[in-house]
């Protein structure tokens, strides 16, 4: 009952004044646009944003990043079927069978799907926020410190690293590209400048955001270039029909599976979202009976991905509010608007603005409702952007995602990382890598080296240390067992 | 030989000599952190190591079974026909691979090669952009040779050197030449359409990110290009 | 009892800060310039732009908003604020250095730029190669346990339990070799004779978090950074690393009570123009920002983040001193720990 008035207190906060309600349908349609223009992403929208929210309200600030970080999830998910361009990487696994989707004319049930299936994800989700993360913030305080985060970044590598790649040898070399791509710049114990080849601007390492936007935004317009230039370039078809009703409840069994892993899988820092859409994606190719079908352009991968890349928003927000640790770019940035406000979010926040806690609460519930209404308008109008021609959309797209890479740290590096990354990511997608699991690496590389030397600082430099934290050792045995699972598939396993 | 192609030992020996040569310049920075016993380079080498022995695993399961993917992996990379089309325009030939790299190559002797002369005939700043503006021109007529005959290539490298020149001339004076370029590379040839969806992009990033949201954008260095930016801004905000 | 003693503490900071708010605003250090000055020839005749070396959300970040919003508001001027962090403040560093020496863009940087350019004398010397144009925050660092914490409770007890552990207990400091952190962890652990393992953070809330949930015995960081964590009741300092106490921390004990003999380093952040900017313009923004410091807004900002318990305002020359010394100290330093100085 008391979270209930919580949630009301929370929602008069939230409209009663017209400057919240245009702050949040801003945030809404801004979330949901960024989210949805190829090339430049929420994250975009959101490292824009964030100096002006410092003349904003704490209320207001906050909201605003909490609405523009669940219509951005549902955003990206329209390119990421459309053109094969993910906006987040928590993306990428709708486009497995969004994007085949669209090239077979299905276009608009894919993205319908998309629509009906983040709205119900991250409603739900956040109605389990409400009740969950207090309790867990209270606990997870002393529970989770550098050896279980350690833990937990390796565990999420284990299970990434049988998505997406060809082989398992090649899924290992994805995961490890990226964690080597992350150890250049300054190394995270003492400063010390690693593989900087002498480049001042190295020194700041390499962001996962140009890595991103160039893997998957520019690599797909260079595949599409040298398909044009080969003459065999197929304009995709276009239709707005969506699902029907019948088709969503015959995946219901896909969208609860999803719900509950997506849930579990953001809770985890750093990792969440992407790891429950590809959690989500996995796990609906093992249940299904035929699971050759996926890949091809069926709606189940988009389902099941997008319910579980939402469901994820309002799990991550624990992490974030509980403990201070951002699950991604987005709710990084959401510390810094926090902190703009003069709040640090971690434990301490239930105390000091519990309030505003449940302005972003409510924010995010009702946002995650939106989706629904507006999504439905949006996306009518958004799929003709297929209608514009590909030699006039792809200047487009390499501008935006030029500003995009640009905006997040104010460097040009960042823009030659993106389109060097494009021109790697083309010789990679003919060689059965994962592009999506290098970005993983990239972005748990840090995290991961970070806590495993501050573990190692606080145990002793013991290895045993780790089996006097249960957590800890749980999550690595768990780590274990999902590598030898995948090494039993890969090499014993009658196919 | 088992199923072993060349292509699998290409592959295999970038990923060792990549080991090898980054293992190498770890010395650089094999530094004693005081409070850290494993020091600045231990996690490095041991995810090279790892590496290292994920591609000779991944060459011995090549010589075993071939091609054949025959796992119960998800999502292959490879499920669109980037693989085919790559083939069928024959842009898989070592002659296209030299000739491609050396296109790549070229920005980054422009983030490079100024910075030496300078140092070489101790230029100050106005000598150094003096320099670069001449290197620059230089380098855009070799890459305008080279992409003759190499057209993918040449797409590939253009947003490259795009990015390069940024710092130094500017998103504004950049951006307009870079859109017509793209354009021309794909295939584009209506001269008027070109100009005109140019002009109405360039205008609507300008209005949108610099006027709306007031987002700086790299106005660049040197002149007249950084006096083009900063009084376009200037106008626009 | 150690609640009434931390809430004696609570009270003697809300009344200093009251104290020094009346300070602040009946005498301000740069009251004696010209309410308002013309630029020369026009000048400046569009935006200033200000690049920070570090993200919008942190100190850096913060007091750049608070001193462009001030300058603004003085001269109706605007700017725009260009964040370029990365390499502990090298990248923006590098990229100002690129920019055109027109008067246009200024810099905002930490005195790491300055411990940057002791170890390694290729960088800029802030002091040398760029005009400060003002010293705007001055701070000082402490030592923080956390209040409901009964393993010991102030310096003395500290250092005791420490002793014990035989090296085993832990402190959360940032992660930079050099810098100023760790450079004055090694004197106090030289001067009190004490082993502890200290732990890198390089960003603030995880540093934070980790003493609050005690990952951590200690945490070593300066005041205005964890303000909320002391208004909260969370931390409690147990030893302020100045010579003396300032009032606010009166009952903290000071290196002199605590019998440490060094010299404190400062955490200091000010303004830069590149040095070859022409002189009349420089003069320009030299006023401004100096007279800009004692805006209300500034002013109320600074009191904030505890910036106003020692003098924080250094002028042009002030500040040059002020990184003269900070970079001597320094060098001294490095060639005493062994550290490799170019």
């Amino acid at each position: 009952m008391e979270t209930f008035n919580n949630f009301l207190g929370g929602t008069v906060a939230l409209f009663s004044d017209p400057l919240g309600i245009l702050i949040f349908f801003g945030g809404v349609i801004g979330g949901m646009l960024f989210g949805a223009i190829p090339g430049v992403s929420m994250l975009t929208l959101a490292a824009i944003l964030l100096p002006f929210t410092a003349h904003l309200s704490p209320e207001h600030g906050i909201m605003l990043f909490s609405v523009i970080y669940c219509t951005g999830v549902y955003g990206g998910a329209i390119t990421a079927i459309l053109f094969n361009i993910p906006g987040a990487p928590e993306n990428a696994p709708t486009a497995f069978d969004g994007y085949p989707m669209t090239k077979n004319g299905q276009a608009g049930k894919a993205v319908g799907a998309a629509v009906m299936c983040s709205a119900l994800g991250g409603t739900v989700s956040a109605v389990i926020m409400m009740i969950a993360t207090a309790p867990i913030a209270n606990w997870a305080i002393s529970a989770f410190g550098p050896p279980e985060i350690f833990a937990l970044v390796f565990f999420g590598l284990a299970v990434a690293s049988s998505v997406g790649a060809k082989t398992f040898w090649k899924g290992w070399l994805s995961i490890l590209a990226g964690l080597l791509i992350a150890i250049v710049g300054l190394d995270p114990v003492g400063g010390i400048e690693r593989w900087d080849f002498n480049m001042p601007y190295l020194l700041a390492g390499i962001h996962f955001i140009p890595t991103i936007l160039g893997f998957f935004a520019v690599t797909e317009i260079f595949v599409q270039a040298e398909k044009k230039a080969k003459g065999s370039y197929v304009a995709p078809k276009l239709s707005v029909d969506f699902p029907t009703l019948a088709e969503l409840i015959a995946h219901k069994v896909a969208v609860i599976r999803s719900i509950v892993i997506g849930f579990f899988c953001g809770i985890l820092p750093g990792i969440g979202a992407t790891l429950a859409a590809f959690m989500g994606y996995n796990e609906a190719v093992r249940w299904s009976k035929n699971p050759s079908e996926f890949g091809k352009g069926k709606l189940e991968g988009v389902i099941s991905s997008e319910t579980a890349n939402n469901a994820a928003t309002g799990a991550a927000m624990i992490p974030l509010l509980a403990l201070g640790l951002p699950g991604g770019a987005l709710t990084a940035m959401m510390v810094g608007v926090f902190q703009m406000h003069d709040m640090e979010p971690g434990p301490l926040v239930f105390i000091n603005s519990a309030d505003l806690v449940w302005v972003v609460f409510a924010a995010m519930f009702f946002a995650n409702l939106s989706i629904l209404f507006v999504g439905y308008l949006e996306t009518k109008t958004i799929i003709n952007l297929l209608r514009i021609p590909f030699q006039f959309l792809a200047p487009m797209i390499l501008c935006l995602a030029t500003v995009g890479a640009y905006a997040v740290r104010g460097l040009t590096i960042d823009v030659i990382v993106m389109f060097v990354a494009g021109a790697i990511g083309f010789f990679l997608r003919r060689s059965g890598y994962s592009v999506a699991g290098i970005v993983l690496g990239l972005i748990l590389g840090r995290i991961g080296e970070q806590t495993f030397a501050q573990a190692m600082q606080m145990l002793h430099f013991e290895w045993s240390g780790f089996i006097g934290r249960p957590i800890a050792l749980g999550l690595i045995i768990a780590g274990f067992l999902t590598l030898g699972g995948s090494i039993y598939g890969a090499f014993f396993k009658k196919v | 030989m088992g199923n072993l192609k060349t292509g699998h030992i290409v592959e295999a020996a970038i990923w060792l000599s990549l080991t090898i040569f980054l293992y190498i310049y770890s010395f650089e920075f094999d530094k004693e952190i005081e409070i850290y016993k494993y020091g600045a380079s231990s996690w490095p080498r041991a995810i090279l190591l790892l590496i290292a022995i994920a591609a000779i695993g991944q060459l011995a399961f090549h010589w075993r079974s071939g091609d054949g993917a025959g796992t119960s992996m998800i999502g292959q990379a490879t499920a669109d026909s980037a693989e085919d089309a790559a083939h069928e325009s024959h842009h898989d030939s070592a002659r296209w691979y030299a000739w491609t790299f050396f296109l790549l190559a070229i920005p980054f002797v422009y983030l490079n090669l100024p910075e030496w002369i300078a140092a070489a005939m101790s230029l100050e700043k106005p000598g150094l952009h003096t320099v670069k503006l001449i290197s620059a021109a230089v380098l855009v007529a070799i890459y305008l040779i080279a992409i003759r005959g190499n057209h993918v290539g040449g797409i590939l490298a253009l947003p490259i050197l795009f990015g390069a020149f940024l710092q130094d001339f500017g998103f504004y004076a950049m951006a307009p030449v870079f859109i017509l370029g793209v354009m021309y590379l794909f295939g584009e040839r209506r001269y008027k359409h070109m100009v005109l969806v140019m002009a109405g992009l360039f205008a609507l990033l300008l209005m949108f990110f610099v006027s709306l949201l007031y987002l700086g954008l790299p106005a660049g260095n040197i002149s007249p290009f950084y006096d083009f930016g900063t009084g376009l801004v200037n106008i626009l905000q | 009892m150690k609640l009434k003693k931390h809430l004696a503490s609570v009270g003697t900071i809300a009344v200093s800060m009251a104290l020094s708010a009346n300070v602040a605003f009946a005498a301000c250090a740069t009251d004696g310039l010209p309410a308002s000055m013309d630029g020369p020839d026009g000048y400046p005749e569009r935006a200033l732009t200000m690049i920070v070396p570090y993200g919008p959300a942190g100190g850096s970040g913060q007091v750049a908003q608070a001193m462009a919003q001030a300058v603004s508001d003085l001269t109706g001027v605007s700017i725009n604020r260009d964040h370029k962090p990365g390499g502990s403040g090298a990248v923006g560093m590098t990229s100002f250095m690129a920019t055109p020496a027109d008067g246009y863009t200024v810099l905002e940087h930490i005195d790491d730029a300055s411990s940057g350019h002791a170890l390694d004398s290729s960088r800029p010397n802030p002091a040398d190669d760029l005009i400060p144009l003002v010293t705007s925050q001055i701070t000082f660092s402490q030592v923080y346990i956390r209040v409901e914490e009964d393993r010991f409770t102030d310096w003395a007890s500290f250092v005791d339990w420490v002793k014990a552990q035989d090296g085993k207990a832990t402190i959360a400091n940032v992660s930079k070799e050099g810098s100023m952190e760790r450079v004055t962890m090694k004197f106090i652990t030289d001067a009190t004779g004490m082993e502890i393992q200290q732990i890198s953070f390089d960003k603030g809330a995880p540093r934070y978090g980790a003493l609050a949930g005690g990952q951590v015995d200690a945490l070593f960081e300066q005041p205005g950074d964890v303000r909320k964590f002391l208004d909260a009741g969370t931390f409690k300092p147990i030893l302020t690393i100045l010579k003396e106490a300032p009032e606010a921390f009166a009952d903290v004990p000071s290196l002199t009570d605590a019998g440490l003999d060094f010299e404190p380093l400062y955490r200091f952040r000010g303004f830069y123009v590149h040095k070859d900017a022409p002189a009349d313009r420089v003069e320009w923004l030299q006023w401004a920002f100096q007279k800009a410091y004692c805006e209300e807004s500034y002013q109320k900002y600074n009191e904030s983040k505890f910036m106003t318990l020692i003098e924080s305002f250094r002028d042009t020359e002030g500040s040059r001193e002020l990184i003269n010394n900070t970079v001597a100290q320094y060098r001294d330093v490095y060639k005493a720990m062994g550290l490799e100085v170019k």
